[in-house]
C-alpha cells in the first residue's frame, strides 16, 4: 500500500509563535500538541484513547478538529492529539464537520457495545458515558452486526484475582490499558492479540491475571473509561455507594517514595483508593499496597482497647487506667534508677507531629537522651556518611531529576519491589536506554535491564565501590575543576586508593574487575549520573563506609549540586526521615543539634521553655541495640515502643526478647498486638494513617499533608493524642493532639522547617529546607555543601566479623529483603489479600548450591546460623550465585531474625542484616 | 507504538529481531511453543504479552493461515479474473480442505489462477500439473509476462550487464562530488516516492541527513502489497542491484551504515534472489573500501498493514505492526527510535539513472511535478499483461495500445491498489500518468497496478470485496478504521443478501467518518474506489439503497 500522505503546514517567522483558537490569537507553548493547546485554553476537547500520562496513541479520532492556515483557508481535520500546534494556525475546535465526525465515530464505537447499553446519567458515570453523553449520540443507525465481544474467551471475563477484574464486553479498544502497563509500570503484562476488529486485550500469553505477570499495580484499571478492566473496589462503585461518597487526599505509609493516595470514603468507611493525576511524586500512579493493601485498617485483630499486664495477663483496662498505671510505674523507675533507665523508640510509620511529640516526652518530661527509631536499623549510616562527606543526611536531588539524569548508578536496593512507583519509574528510564549500574549481591528486576551488574559478595560494597573510585582516577576521569573547588583531603584520598591491589579487591568482592572497570569510566563520563542506594549497603558492618564511599564517586564526577545527578538514599519507610529529622535520635534532637553540645542544650531548653532549675538532658543517649543490650544486664528499666515489632524485625531474635522480658515496663503503641506487643506490660491501641493526620516527610526530604479518611477505630486513639494524654499524665500541660499545631511548634524548633505551614505545604508539600517565605529546595548542595567543603573519606575494605567468626563453619552467606507485596514484618500486608498472592517466605538457593545440596525447588531447608535455625521452603533460582542464599523476612512464622546475628555499623550500629553466615540442608 | 519496545529491540539490534524468531520460514514446521515465547520474552526483556501479541497479528504465524500446506490468492485481480473456484477446488482436492490458506495478492495478475506449495509461488496453468508438482518437489513455474518501455534509454528495465561496473559508479561519485552535491542532484531531479505518496525524495533524504545521529537506517519498502501490483517483486527478482544501489547512496548520503529490505512473505523468490545479490555486493571490495554499507532482510509474514511506513518500522521492532502516529516523523525517529530513510523499491531503483551521466534527462520526463519514469502494473485484463515502464505524463491510452489493449470486456479499471480510485473506461482518456492528472480527476496513481474490473462484476460486490479487504487487514487501531470497515461490509452484504436497503446516507456519514478520521492511508483510503463506484456506478447500485423517502428504525442507544 502507499504512504499516507504527509502533511507540510508552513512555519511562518514570527516573534512570539501564536496560532487562533475558534478565531482568537493565542500564544503557544513549545512542543504542545493542538490538543494541549485547546485544553490549556479551558476549550474542552472530547476524548478517549488520550491519558495526559500516556504518549498520544491517536487511536479514537474522537479528539479530531479543524485546522486551516489562514482563518479562510481550506482545512483540513486532524487529529489533535497527536498534532503539534504550529504558528500560524487556525484551528476549529467545534466545526460542524468534526462535531458530526465525533458523533459518527460514537456510534461506531457503542454499535460495537452490548445491546443494552447506555449512558446513564448518574455520578458514576465513566469517562467513556460521558463523552457519550455530551456527545449527545441518541442512537445507532446501523443494523445489530456482529461484536468483537461475541466469542470473548473465558480470561475476558475474568475474576480469578485478588484484586483485578476485567470484562472486555465493555472495552472499547483504546489500549490505555495496554500503554499504562508499558509506559507507566513498564511490565508490558497487557497486549493486544489479534488484528483490526478482531483484537483483543490480552494477558501474557493470554491468560488470566491471576496466572499473568501481572505486579496488580492497577495503573489498568485507574485508566480505563469503561471499566472493562476494573479491580474489585472499582467494580463495587454502584450509584447508591457513589452518592454521598467523600474523598480525601493522603499520603501512602508503605515506603519512602510518599505516593498521595485518594481515599474515597462512604459512612466512615472505606470504598476504594486510587493515586491522583496531579500528584507530583506519583502522577496517578501507585503499587499494590498503596491501592490495594489497606483493609487491614478495620481488620478484626485490630487492638480496640488498652491492655495491662495483671495476673501475668494481658487485660482490657480504660485508658485513664492505664495512663496512671505506665505514670506510677515511670515515676517509680525514674525515682530509683535515674532517668537514663528509661527509653522510647519512636515509629517511622507515624505522623512528624507523632515523633515530635515522642522524643519531646523522653527528653523534656522523662529527661534522657534514651531515643531511637527504626533509621537506626535501616538508613542511620546514609544520615551519618552523608553528613560526614556532605554535611546533610538527606537525598541531595529529587525523583523527578530522573527525567533529567543521562545515568543511573543502582547500589543495594530493589525499588521495583520495596519502592515500586520510584522503580517503575527508573525502569521506565533503563528501557529506555539510559544506561544503568547495578551493584547487587541479587540479580534484582532492575539488574536484568542493567548494562553492568556486579553481581558482588555480600558485605562487599566497599571493595567493589573502591574499585570504582581506582579507575575513575587511574583513567584520568576525575572532575578536577570540581574536586579542585568543592572539596577536600583528595591528595590523600586518592593515593591511597591508587594504592589499592585491584586484583585482590576483585578476589575478595567475586566480581570481574573488567566489568568494574567498564562501569566506573561509563559512570564518570556521563554527564548527568544519579546515584540511588538503599539498606544493600547501609545494613553491613561497613554501612557508614560503604556511604561514604559512593559519596566519593559521587564528588570525584562531579555528580552533585544540579538536577539530574546527585547521591538519593532509597528511604525504606514512610517517614523514617521525618523520624530522625524530628529528632528522634539518641545524638541529635530535633532539627539535627547534637545533644552534648552547650549551644544546643540552651537552644533546646529555650525552645521548650525548660527552667533554670530543671533538668534536661545532655548525654548521648542509647541506641536501640544498646538499649537492648542495657536490658539485658539491667541498666534499662523501661521501654516505650511506637509502632515497632522489634521482635520480628530486629536481629538476633532470642536477643531481643530476652532484653524485653529483663524490663519492668514495656509499653507498646500498637494497632495489632504484635510479637512485641505480646511480651508487653502495657498496649495501647493506636491508629493507622488512614485514620490521622498529620505531616510524612518522603526520601526526597518533602514535607506532605497525610488527612485521616475515616476516625480512628472505635475505642483507639491516634498515636499522637495517646502521647498528648501520656504527657499530661506526667504532670505535663500539652494540648490536644492537632496536627497543624504541632507542625507550628516544629516550625520553630527545626530551622529547615521554618518556613513550613499547614497550609503551604498544599497538595504536594514542599521539600525542605524551606525557607521563611515558604521556598523549598529540589536541590541540595548547589553553590556550596552543607559542611563547606566535601570531603573525600578513604577506607579499606574489612571483612565482617561475622564472616571471619563464624564463616567457616557456616559457609553460606543469607542476605534479606522485601518483596513487593508484602511491608516489612507484614502487620499490615498480611492482614489484606495481598496474602493471597503471597503467602510466604522462600528462600532462593542457586543451580550450583542446590545440586550439591540435593534441594529442589519447593523442598523444606533447614537455614541455621550461630544463633538459630529455621525451616523454609526452596526455590532455585539464578538470581544469587553459589555460596549466596537469599530471602524475604514477611512472614513472623518464619522468624529469620532468628538466625541474624549480632553485628552492627562500625559507626552507627545498624544491624548487618544483609551479611549472615548460614549453613543449609534439606530438612528430613 | 511504544517507545520501550523500541528501545529494547534496538538493544537486540537487527541481526536478531524477535519478529524474524517468530517466523517459521518452512510453513509447514510448527512455530515456536509457549515456552519457547515465554523464555524469547525473558531474553528480549520485554513481556509475553507482547511476544503473543506480535505473534497473532499476521497470518502466517498465529494466524487462521499459519501453517498451511498451500495458499490460494484471493486478490483483486485473480478475483476478478474468476479463476480462483477452480484452483479452490484442486487445492482442496489435494490436500484437503483445512490445509488450504489465502493469501492476498501473490503478484501474479498477469495471469492469475495463482496459489503457492511449499514456500513456491505458481499460477497460469501451473494449476493443471498440481500432482506432478506436488510429486517434483523442484518444481518452478512456467510464469510469464511482458516487460516494455516506450523509452529510447531504459531507466528501471534496464539490464545490469555486469555488476561491478554499475557500482563502480557509486566510488566514481565520491571522488567527483561531495555528499551536498550529490543531494542537489536528486532533489533536482524531482525524484518522488514511487510508493504511492509521492513525497520528494531529496527532501526526505535531507532531513534525515540533517538530523545528528550516530545510528541511522535505510529501510527499503518492499512489502508490495497492493493486489495488482508486481512491479516491485519484478525489481526486486531482476533488478536486485538497483535497488540495493538507491539505499547505499541513501546510506552514504544521510550517515547509515545498514540497510534494511522488509520483503513480504508472498515474495519467496525475490527473499533468495536479493540475498544472492547482497552477497555478490559484499564481495565488492572497491565499494567498501569507500563506504561500509551491509544489508539485511526482513521476511514479511502476511500482513498488507506493514506496507504503512510506521507500521513497518514496528513490524521489524518486533512490536505489533498497527500505524504510530506521526511527527516523529521516520527521518527523525524510525526504526530503533533512529533516524531512518524509508523509500519504496522503485524509488531506490531509479538512482542509480539519476545519478549516471543522462542523469539530467529524468527531470526533463513527465509534466515538471512528477517527472523520471513509472513502471506500470498490468493484469490479465489486457492482451499483453505484465510490467510497462514509460515516461510521467505518458497518456494511459498510449500505455494501453503498447499492451494490445484489453484481452476481455471491462467496466472499469481500478488504478493504483485497492485503496485506488476505480476509473469507469470512458475517463480512461482523460488520464496521464502522474499524480497530478489522476488527483485532479478524482482518482489516484499510487504505486500504478491496473486491475481490470470485468463486465460482468457486479460493483456492489466490489464494494463488498473493498471492505472486506480493509476490515481483513485493518491493524485494529483507529476506530474509523477497524469498526467502520466491518460496518461497512455488512451494510453492503445486507443490501446484496435482501436483508435491508443501505441506507445512503448512513454509508456517505460512514465514508466521511473513514476519510476524515481515520488514521492512516488504508482507512482514508478506502473510501475514494467505493466513492468512484456509487458517482459512475449509480444505476447499479442504485437499487440497493432506500428511497430517500423510505422510513427507517432506528435502534436505540
Amino acid at each position: 500500500m502507499s504512504n499516507s500522505s504527509i502533511t507540510h503546514l508552513t512555519i511562518k517567522n514570527r516573534a512570539k509563535p501564536s496560532a487562533f483558537l475558534n478565531g482568537v490569537n493565542h500564544r503557544i507553548v513549545k512542543g504542545e500538541s493542538i490538543l494541549d493547546f485547546c485544553r490549556r485554553l479551558e476549550q474542552e476537547i472530547p476524548t478517549l484513547c488520550d491519558d495526559a500520562r500516556l504518549e498520544a496513541f491517536g487511536s479514537c479520532r474522537v479528539c479530531s478538529v479543524d485546522v486551516a492556515l489562514s482563518a479562510d483557508g481550506p482545512r483540513k481535520v486532524m487529529a489533535s492529539c497527536h498534532s503539534p500546534i504550529g504558528d500560524g494556525m487556525h484551528i476549529f475546535s467545534h466545526s460542524e464537520r468534526v462535531e458530526k465526525l465525533r458523533k459518527n465515530i460514537l456510534e461506531l464505537v457503542i454499535s460495537d457495545l452490548p445491546d443494552d447499553y447506555s449512558p446513564q446519567s448518574t455520578p458514576q458515570n465513566s469517562e467513556f458515558d460521558q463523552v457519550v453523553l455530551d456527545s449527545g449520540v441518541s442512537e445507532v443507525r446501523f443494523a445489530r452486526g456482529k461484536k468483537s465481544s461475541d466469542n470473548l474467551p473465558e480470561v475476558s471475563r475474568d475474576q480469578s484475582h485478588p484484586y483485578m477484574r476485567m470484562n472486555l464486553d465493555m472495552c472499547i479498544d483504546c489500549n490505555r490499558c495496554v500503554r499504562a502497563c508499558d509506559e507507566i509500570q513498564g511490565e508490558q503484562v497487557l497486549s493486544v492479540s489479534g488484528r483490526g476488529f478482531n483484537s483483543r486485550i490480552i494477558k501474557g500469553q493470554d491468560v488470566s491475571f491471576d496466572d499473568s505477570d501481572c505486579v496488580s499495580c492497577g495503573a489498568c484499571a485507574q485508566t480505563c473509561p469503561t471499566g472493562a478492566i476494573s479491580d474489585v473496589f472499582r467494580d463495587n462503585l454502584t450509584p447508591d455507594i457513589i452518592e454521598n461518597i467523600e474523598s480525601t487526599r493522603t499520603v501512602c505509609s508503605y515506603c519512602g517514595v510518599g505516593c498521595n493516595l485518594e481515599v474515597l470514603v462512604k459512612d466512615n468507611e472505606i470504598i476504594s483508593i486510587t493515586a491522583p493525576n496531579d500528584a507530583e511524586v506519583n502522577s496517578g500512579h501507585t503499587c499494590l499496597k498503596g491501592r490495594y493493601a489497606w483493609r487491614f485498617y478495620n481488620h478484626p485483630d485490630r487492638l480496640t482497647s488498652p491492655l495491662v499486664r495483671i495476673d501475668g495477663e494481658l487485660q482490657e483496662v480504660s485508658w485513664q487506667y492505664a495512663f496512671d498505671y505506665i505514670a506510677d510505674k515511670l515515676s517509680e523507675i525514674k525515682s530509683e534508677f535515674g532517668a537514663d533507665a528509661i527509653a522510647g523508640i519512636s515509629s517511622a510509620r507515624c505522623t512528624n507531629e507523632e515523633n515530635y511529640l515522642l522524643q519531646k516526652m523522653i527528653r523534656l518530661n522523662i529527661g534522657t537522651n534514651n531515643i531511637d527509631c527504626c533509621a537506626r536499623v535501616c538508613h542511620a549510616p546514609t544520615a551519618y556518611g552523608m553528613q560526614k562527606s556532605f554535611g546533610t543526611g538527606a537525598a541531595t536531588n529529587s525523583i523527578n531529576d530522573l527525567k533529567q539524569t543521562e545515568f543511573i548508578m543502582l547500589i543495594g536496593a530493589n525499588p521495583t519491589a520495596a519502592h515500586p512507583v520510584t522503580g517503575a519509574r527508573i525502569k521506565q528510564k533503563v528501557m529506555k536506554g539510559t544506561p544503568l549500574i547495578v551493584i547487587d549481591p541479587v540479580k534484582t528486576e532492575l539488574a536484568r535491564f542493567a548494562n553492568w551488574h556486579i553481581q558482588l559478595r555480600p558485605g562487599t560494597n566497599v571493595a567493589v565501590l573502591n574499585m570504582m573510585a581506582f579507575y575513575i582516577i587511574s583513567e584520568g576521569l576525575v572532575d578536577q575543576s570540581f574536586v579542585d573547588n568543592r572539596t577536600e583531603v583528595y591528595q590523600e584520598y586518592s593515593q591511597a586508593i591508587l594504592a589499592l591491589n585491584i586484583d585482590e579487591l576483585a578476589a575478595i568482592s567475586g566480581v570481574d574487575k573488567e566489568l568494574v572497570k567498564n562501569a566506573a569510566i561509563a559512570y564518570a563520563k556521563a554527564s548527568n549520573a544519579m546515584s540511588f542506594h538503599g539498606l544493600g549497603v547501609t545494613e553491613h558492618s561497613q554501612g557508614s563506609r560503604a556511604i561514604m564511599c559512593i559519596a566519593d564517586l559521587v564528588m570525584l564526577t562531579g555528580n552533585i549540586g544540579r538536577e539530574g545527578v546527585g547521591m538519593n538514599p532509597l528511604r525504606g519507610q514512610n517517614n523514617v526521615q521525618g523520624a530522625a529529622d524530628m529528632g528522634c535520635q539518641p545524638h541529635q534532637g530535633a532539627g539535627y543539634f547534637p545533644v552534648d553540645d552547650e549551644k544546643n542544650v540552651n537552644y533546646y531548653r529555650e525552645h521548650y521553655n525548660v527552667g533554670e532549675n530543671e533538668p534536661w538532658p545532655t548525654q548521648i543517649g542509647y541506641k536501640i541495640p544498646e538499649m537492648f543490650n542495657a536490658a539485658l544486664v539491667g541498666d534499662l528499666k523501661a521501654l516505650w515502643i511506637l509502632g515497632e515489632d522489634v521482635v520480628q524485625t530486629d536481629p538476633n531474635q532470642k536477643h531481643v526478647i530476652a532484653s524485653l522480658a529483663n524490663l519492668d515496663l514495656l509499653v507498646v503503641q500498637e494497632i495489632f498486638l504484635s510479637e512485641t506487643a505480646k511480651m508487653a506490660d502495657v498496649v495501647l491501641p493506636g491508629t493507622s494513617f488512614l485514620e490521622k493526620s498529620g505531616t510524612f516527610t518522603n526520601g526526597e526530604r518533602r514535607v506532605q499533608r497525610v488527612n485521616a479518611a475515616v476516625k480512628p477505630k472505635d475505642g483507639c486513639k491516634t498515636d499522637g493524642q495517646i502521647i498528648v494524654e501520656m504527657m499530661n499524665a506526667l504532670g505535663y500541660s500539652e494540648p490536644e493532639y492537632d496536627a497543624e499545631n504541632v507542625l507550628a511548634e516544629i516550625a520553630q524548633v527545626v530551622p529547615f522547617f521554618a518556613g513550613i505551614t499547614w497550609q503551604n505545604l498544599g497538595d504536594n508539600g514542599l521539600q525542605w529546607p524551606v525557607s521563611d517565605g515558604g521556598e523549598d529546595t529540589k536541590i541540595l548542595h548547589v553553590d556550596t555543601f552543607k559542611r563547606g567543603l566535601g570531603k573525600f573519606h578513604f577506607y579499606q575494605f574489612e571483612e565482617s566479623s561475622e564472616i571471619v567468626s563464624h564463616g567457616k563453619q557456616y559457609p553460606f552467606i543469607l542476605t534479606t529483603s522485601r518483596n513487593l507485596e508484602h511491608y516489612n514484618a507484614g502487620t499490615m500486608t498480611r492482614r489484606t489479600d495481598n496474602e493471597m498472592i503471597v503467602s510466604e517466605d522462600v528462600l532462593l538457593v542457586s543451580r550450583q548450591d542446590a545440586k550439591a545440596k540435593n534441594i529442589r525447588t519447593n523442598d523444606q531447608v533447614r537455614l541455621f546460623s550461630d544463633r538459630g535455625e529455621i525451616e523454609l521452603k526452596a526455590e532455585v533460582s539464578d538470581k544469587v550465585k553459589a555460596g549466596v542464599l537469599f530471602t524475604t523476612f514477611h512472614f513472623p512464622e518464619l522468624m529469620i531474625n532468628q538466625v541474624t546475628g549480632n553485628v552492627t555499623d562500625k559507626h552507627t550500629k545498624c544491624p548487618e542484616y544483609k551479611v549472615v553466615a548460614v549453613g543449609i540442608e534439606l530438612a528430613h | 507504538m511504544s517507545k520501550n519496545l523500541t528501545q529494547l529491540a534496538r538493544r537486540k539490534g537487527i541481526e536478531d529481531t524477535l519478529f524474524q524468531r517468530l517466523i517459521v520460514s518452512d510453513k509447514s514446521s510448527k512455530s515456536l511453543s509457549d515456552e519457547q515465547r515465554k523464555s524469547a520474552a525473558k531474553e528480549f526483556l520485554i513481556g509475553e504479552a507482547v511476544v503473543k501479541g506480535t505473534a497473532s497479528f499476521y497470518d502466517f504465524i498465529d494466524g487462521k493461515n499459519a501453517n498451511k500446506k498451500a495458499y490460494i490468492c484471493d486478490g483483486s485481480s485473480c478475483l476478478c479474473a474468476g479463476t480462483q473456484t477452480k484452483v479452490l477446488q484442486q487445492l482442496t482436492n489435494q490436500f484437503g480442505e483445512d490445509q488450504v490458506g489465502h493469501v492476498t495478492c501473490l503478484g501474479r495478475c498477469f495471469e492469475n489462477s495463482a496459489f503457492q506449495l511449499s514456500g513456491e509461488n505458481f499460477s497460469g496453468n501451473d494449476i493443471d500439473n498440481l500432482s506432478e508438482i506436488v510429486k517434483d518437489k523442484t518444481s518452478k513455474s512456467n510464469e510469464e509476462y511482458q516487460v516494455k518501455t516506450s523509452l529510447t534509454t531504459p531507466i528501471l528495465t534496464a539490464e545490469i550487464d555486469n555488476v561491478n561496473q554499475y557500482y563502480q559508479q557509486f566510488a566514481n561519485l565520491l571522488v567527483q562530488y561531495s555528499a551536498d552535491e550529490l543531494l542537489v542532484k536528486i532533489a533536482d531531479s524531482g525524484l518522488r516516492g514511487r510508493g504511492g505518496a509521492g513525497f520528494p525524495t531529496g527532501f526526505k533524504w535531507q532531513s534525515c541527513r540533517d538530523v545528528i545521529s550516530d545510528e541511522k537506517y535505510i529501510v527499503c519498502n518492499a512489502d508490495e502489497g497492493d493486489a495488482g501490483a508486481f512491479s516491485d517483486r519484478y525489481l526486486l527478482e531482476q533488478r536486485p542491484h538497483a535497488v540495493l544501489y538507491g539505499m547505499l547512496v541513501a546510506g552514504y548520503l544521510v550517515g547509515a551504515s545498514t540497510g534494511v529490505l522488509y520483503i513480504r512473505d508472498e515474495y519467496p523468490a525475490a527473499i533468495d534472489i536479493v540475498e544472492q545479490a547482497i552477497a555478490e555486493f559484499a564481495q565488492l571490495t572497491a565499494i567498501k573500501d569507500v563506504f561500509e554499507f551491509s544489508f539485511k532482510i526482513i521476511r514479511g509474514a502476511g500482513a498488507y498493514i506493514c506496507g504503512e511506513e510506521t507500521a513497518l518500522l514496528r513490524s521489524i521492532e518486533g512490536q505489533r505492526p498497527v500505524v504510530s502516529v506521526r511527527p516523529p516523523f521516520p527521518t527523525q525517529s524510525g526504526l530503533f527510535g533512529c533516524p531512518t530513510v524509508l523509500n519504496n523499491v522503485e524509488t531506490f531503483a531509479s538512482i542509480h539513472y539519476i545519478l549516471s551521466e543522462n542523469g539530467q534527462d529524468f527531470k526533463n520526463m513527465g509534466n515538471g511535478k512528477s517527472t523520471g519514469s513509472k513502471l506500470i502494473s498490468l493484469d490479465s485484463s489486457f492482451i499483453n499483461p505484465g510490467i510497462y515502464e514509460v515516461a510521467m505524463g505518458t497518456s494511459l491510452d498510449s500505455v494501453f495500445e503498447l499492451a494490445g489493449g484489453f484481452s476481455k470486456p471491462l467496466k472499469a479499471l481500478q488504478i493504483g491498489g485497492p485503496l485506488g480510485g476505480v476509473v469507469p473506461l470512458d475517463k480512461v482518456s482523460q488520464l496521464t500518468v502522474d499524480f497530478e492528472s489522476f488527483a485532479q480527476a478524482g482518482f489516484l496513481l499510487g504505486h500504478a497496478s491496473i486491475i481490470g474490473i470485468p463486465s460482468h462484476t457486479k460493483m456492489i460486490e466490489y464494494i463488498a470485496h473493498l471492505f472486506e479487504f480493509t476490515a481483513a487487514e485493518s491493524c485494529g487501531k483507529c476506530y474509523p478504521c477497524s469498526l467502520g470497515s466491518v460496518r461497512g461490509h455488512e451494510l453492503v452484504k445486507n443490501a446484496i443478501l435482501g436483508k435491508q436497503l443501505i441506507d445512503r446516507e448512513l454509508l456517505n456519514d460512514l465514508l466521511e467518518t473513514m476519510q476524515l478520521g481515520s488514521l492512516c492511508a488504508l482507512g482514508g483510503g478506502v473510501p475514494l474506489p467505493i466513492q468512484n463506484i456509487l458517482q459512475y456506478f449509480d444505476d447499479e447500485i442504485r437499487q440497493y439503497c432506500q428511497s430517500p423517502s423510505s422510513v427507517k428504525e432506528p435502534a436505540n442507544v
